[in-house]
């Protein structure tokens, strides 16, 4: 009932049927709620890509709450006026841009989680993002919270579990039990050697029990590295598709190509790379493109789910370290902010809106939103929710009340 | 002649092999007493030219173990007076007046050309098509050459690490990259962050104050961090927060109150060009309350309230221990070794000294236990191959890219993540590949500088301008690609974004002077010969002794051992001299993909 009332208070009867909500009565609530939170081996094919959006994307110039006037008092010349938004309902717009997620919401297979932040926030990228990559703030957490959730969900830890796309490895797939495939380019991603070194270039590595910490780990990485990159690339080099993922794919045929595969990753980890949506200056016209790139990446990975016949196992989560201040500043850009918005994309995802929207006249000192919803919730809704472990108080270091975003 | 050399080298063989005792080293753990002569050796002697350079020749390695430990230390930490007679960079040319001050988009920099008639130096066109054209070139001019330019400035850099006889001044310029991390992505303008490296190698060992307050007053810093907006009544606090959390004190030493207040003190500091510059009419001078304190600071009253902060020395040294030590650092040392910091009023050298000195840094958990950096990996690797100069096959910046570090591109502010977050099945295959890569040449290598055809598909623009194509529909995009521009379908506009960046490439070809494209310029066969290596088995220790820092099981080594034999067809290296130098090569290549030589 608490989670009834939350979910109910911001919006109006009209404003639930219109955002898909229609249909969860209160003599549906518990059978929801059962089913949530039973076991679940069927989770066991699912999987969770991530999509990070780097450098604090501007979440009030990505959906627009042209409803309220404060948005524009704020945002006299960066504020996106009405004619140039894509409306998805009588409160919000997508940024002009976002022809993807418009649809992906309008087809009720996107959850917009509202005012997601954490408390004493940090407006530094690395602080802030090593807070979203360990679910752990203000705290010097080892290990990523998609790696704790390798360990929790796979025991033994199966190769290949979590497979991160970048050019480095993310903290947040950094796991205590799980390596993580990492690579940028499928097709580099192996050894090169003359045929007459073969055998002892591909060869196993001998594990040491006498080696330094350095050397145990680079020994089990060598392991790794040896079954992962002929599976990487003979699935890239198998994958064709015709689906349309836009100028900038932002790595999702990556992932597509290994789902295709059968890859038996289950944590996929990605991102839209090196702070690009750290507008300080000049915001808009960037701000829209980089917004173009992730919506038709977006959707087009969500397309090419449905043509391999995946779209009932695969969920995409998309976040960025925090968002941008409320007033534009003087150089036509946005500073460093605090509560965001998290979508969570999918066909297993109940679209609509989550969470209560900060106040956009009630700003905290630093002219900054106050966070409404802990980002640790949405986290325990795909890893409850989704994945199947319903132990997410033990994994994020606190109780977070899941959202019911899936069916 | 040819006798005495290989007397030599058969000395330095047997120093290298002999078997050296670690005896009492298990209790030196986190003792920052300093080695004695009785305790050094040749294999200390490595390891310090591991950590406090890029790794040494068994030359070098020699005469540092002849040393006592303390000249050994002192000559690479008092390296000022090391000759080092390195050439300065060789600018292209490619920098105007006009440029300055470089727009911060190109939509700014063709408003600015449409409201005054000019812009970059560039005058707006009278009359016909596309009067904003050469404009709109320049800009993506600039853009180009700066980032070919700043290649260039790393490839000189790689070279100094390699020929230096100073190591430990590359290598703290290195450190201090990381440290007060920017990147050209940003920055675009080689000339800044050439400046910056500059700084940092002159600087690099002196006083901490001098460099934060040099780093603080920075273009290449400034422009990073946004100061040309932080003016009084509107201040950015970019800066502010770095200089507390990055650069001096780490997370959790300040509030965000203190971040503001101190962003208030930096307001004004801005650049002009190449030059530090303070607007007065921009500067708060009102009373600010920092970390504790009041006063109507500016800048570098900052940095001292920082720098008398006990956990600002703490952390400082905290960072340089384990870069040049090891990961782990009790908070007791951690304590002592800020303590030396602050008491010599944050000299570098000294904290330094002690540490290379330290029998906690030849203590068996700190020696062979780092995992290099890509630079460090390739620089060491060239420097062991007995290379005077870095290759340009393959490419030293898409090679450092493709490892996880391209020199002056660092990914954040934070620098680059450390340790194991180098090695990732993937990175660990390529640093496997980037051997290769140096030993057998690809043979189908085309030089990046000179061949930009990723951006934009301008490799077609290029073709279809060259075939008397008009504008439009030279630069058409193509049916996948939704852009802007295909809402001009017409002729008539005021410049084309497409044709600007194609004829900014073709500007900044013809500026920006080519990377030398030589291959590795090895003779891996002379090196075991003149080592006075006689047979198969003797070449592949040597390797192993000259190559790699951890010892290898017995049955690696036999089998790598067996593979040259086999490669050879005997196990007589004299028989085979005529044509050793492949089977060595792919010897070497077996061996510098083994996962232990990613340690030093």
């Amino acid at each position: 009932m608490k989670t009834t009332s939350l979910l109910l208070k911001p919006w109006t009867r009209r404003e639930i049927l219109r955002a898909g909500l229609a249909g969860i009565g209160a003599s549906a609530m518990p059978l929801v709620f059962s089913r949530v939170m039973a076991a679940d081996p069927a989770a066991s094919n699912r999987i969770l890509v991530v999509l990070e959006m780097s450098g604090g994307n501007d979440g009030l110039n990505t959906l627009v709450p042209y409803a309220d006037d404060a948005y524009y008092r704020h945002r006299p010349k960066i504020g996106i006026r009405l004619e140039k938004l894509r409306k998805i309902d009588e409160r919000y717009g997508f940024n002009g841009g976002m022809a993807g997620f418009e649809r992906l919401y309008k087809d009720g297979r996107m959850a917009i989680v509202h005012g997601c932040g954490y408390a004493q926030p940090s407006f530094s990228h690395f602080t802030s993002m090593a807070y979203w990559h360990t679910g752990a703030p203000n705290s010097g957490e080892e290990y990523g919270w998609v790696g704790r959730v390798a360990d929790a969900i796979d025991t033994p830890s199966t190769p290949n579990f979590i497979v991160n796309i970048d050019e480095v490895q993310s903290l947040a797939v950094r796991a205590r039990d799980h390596v993580p495939v990492v690579f940028d380019d499928p097709e580099k991603f192996g050894r090169k050697g003359l045929y007459q070194t073969r055998p002892l270039l591909d060869r196993a590595p001998d594990m040491d029990a006498d080696a330094s910490a350095s050397k145990h780990y680079l020994l089990e990485v060598a392991k790794s590295a040896r079954e992962a990159s002929q599976l990487v690339r003979d699935a890239w080099s198998g994958y064709k598709t015709p689906v349309d993922y836009g100028i900038v794919p932002v790595q999702l045929p990556k992932i597509a190509s290994l789902i295709a595969a059968g890859m038996p990753t289950r944590l996929y980890y990605t991102s839209y790379r090196h702070n690009a949506f750290d507008t300080h200056v000049q915001q808009s016209d960037l701000h829209q493109r980089l917004l173009t790139y992730v919506s038709d990446a977006v959707e087009g990975f969500m397309k090419d789910m449905e043509r391999i016949g995946r779209a009932d196992d695969v969920t995409v989560l998309v976040f960025s370290e925090f968002g941008r201040r409320v007033p534009e500043n003087t150089s036509l850009g946005t500073d460093h902010g605090t509560a965001n918005y998290m979508y969570v994309i999918g066909k297993p995802v109940k679209g609509g809106h989550y969470g209560q929207p900060p106040s956009l006249t009630e700003l905290d000192e630093g002219d900054n939103l106050v966070f409404t919803t802990d980002f640790r919730r949405v986290y325990a809704s795909v890893i409850d929710g989704w994945l199947g472990c319903r132990d997410t108080e033990q994994l994020l270091s606190g109780k977070f009340e899941s959202f019911p975003v899936f069916s | 002649m040819t006798t005495r050399q290989s007397v030599g080298g058969f000395a330095l063989l047997a120093l290298l092999l002999a078997p050296l005792a670690c005896i009492a080293a298990t209790g030196w753990t986190g003792d920052l007493t300093p080695i004695g002569q009785e305790d050094w050796n040749a294999e200390r002697a490595a390891h310090l030219l591991e950590r406090a350079g890029f790794g040494g020749t068994p030359e070098e390695i020699a005469q540092f173990a002849a040393m006592t430990p303390e000249a050994a230390v002192r000559r690479l930490v008092y390296h000022k007076g090391v000759a080092n007679d390195l050439p300065a960079f060789d600018h292209s040319g490619i920098h105007d007046a006009g440029l300055e001050p470089f727009p911060a988009s190109r939509p700014a920099a063709t408003d600015l050309a449409r409201d005054t008639g000019e812009s970059m130096g560039i005058k707006v066109k009278p009359a016909g098509n596309r009067r904003l054209q050469p404009v709109a070139n320049k800009f993506f001019y600039w853009l180009r050459a700066s980032r070919l330019e700043t290649n260039r400035v790393a490839y000189w850099w790689a070279n100094r690490m390699l020929a230096t006889n100073r190591p430990l001044e590359e290598k703290m310029a290195l450190f201090w990259h990381g440290h007060f991390a920017t990147s050209e992505e940003k920055v675009r303008d080689y000339r800044k962050m050439l400046k910056q490296n500059e700084l940092f190698r002159a600087q690099g060992t002196g006083n901490f104050r001098d460099l934060l307050i040099g780093v603080a007053q920075d273009p290449a810093m400034l422009a990073f961090l946004d100061a040309g907006v932080n003016v009084k009544g509107a201040p950015n606090e970019n800066f502010a927060r770095e200089i507390m959390e990055m650069f001096s004190m780490g997370v959790g030493n300040y509030s965000e109150t203190d971040i503001r207040e101190a962003a208030r003190a930096f307001t004004g500091w801005n650049f002009v060009d190449l030059d530090f510059v303070v607007t007065p009419e921009k500067h708060d001078e009102t009373t600010k309350s920092v970390l504790g304190k009041q006063g109507a600071f500016d800048g570098v009253d900052i940095i001292d309230v920082i720098l008398s902060q006990p956990v600002a020395s703490e952390y400082v040294s905290g960072r340089l221990y384990r870069y040049f030590v090891r990961q782990d650092l009790s908070p007791a040392l951690r304590g002592e070794l800020g303590a030396r910091l602050r008491e010599s009023n944050y000299e570098i050298a000294p904290l330094l000294e002690t540490i290379f000195m330290s029998r906690d840094f030849y203590s068996p958990p700190s020696m062979a236990t780092h995992i290099k950096s890509p630079v460090e990996l390739v620089i060491s690797a060239y420097k062991k191959m007995g290379l005077t100069e870095v290759p340009g096959v393959p490419d030293f910046n898409d090679l450092t890219e493709a490892l996880g570090q391209k020199l002056l591109y660092p990914p954040t502010v934070a620098g680059w993540a450390n340790g194991k977050s180098w090695i990732t099945p993937g990175l660990l295959l390529a640093r496997g590949n980037f051997v290769y890569d140096t030993l057998f040449p690809d043979i189908n290598f085309l030089p990046p500088d000179r061949y930009p055809l990723t951006d934009y598909k301008i490799g077609a623009v290029n073709e279809k301008l060259a075939l008397g194509m008009d504008v439009t529909t030279a630069t058409k995009p193509e049916a996948k690609e939704v852009t802007s521009m295909s809402m001009q379908a017409d002729r008539d506009e005021d410049f084309n974004t497409r044709l600007a960046s194609f004829r900014g490439w073709q500007m900044a070809l013809q500026k920006v002077k080519p990377i030398p494209r030589a291959t590795a310029q090895l003779d891996l066969s002379a090196m075991v010969l003149g080592a006075g290596c006689k047979s198969a088995r003797e070449a592949v220790d040597y390797l192993l002794a000259r190559f790699v820092s951890v010892p290898l099981d017995a049955a690696s080594h036999e089998r790598i051992a067996k593979f040259l034999e086999s490669e050879l067809g005997t196990d007589d290296l004299t028989a085979a001299a005529s044509f050793l130098e492949e089977p060595l090569r792919t010897t070497l290549h077996l061996i510098l993909s083994l996962p232990e030589y990613q340690l030093g």
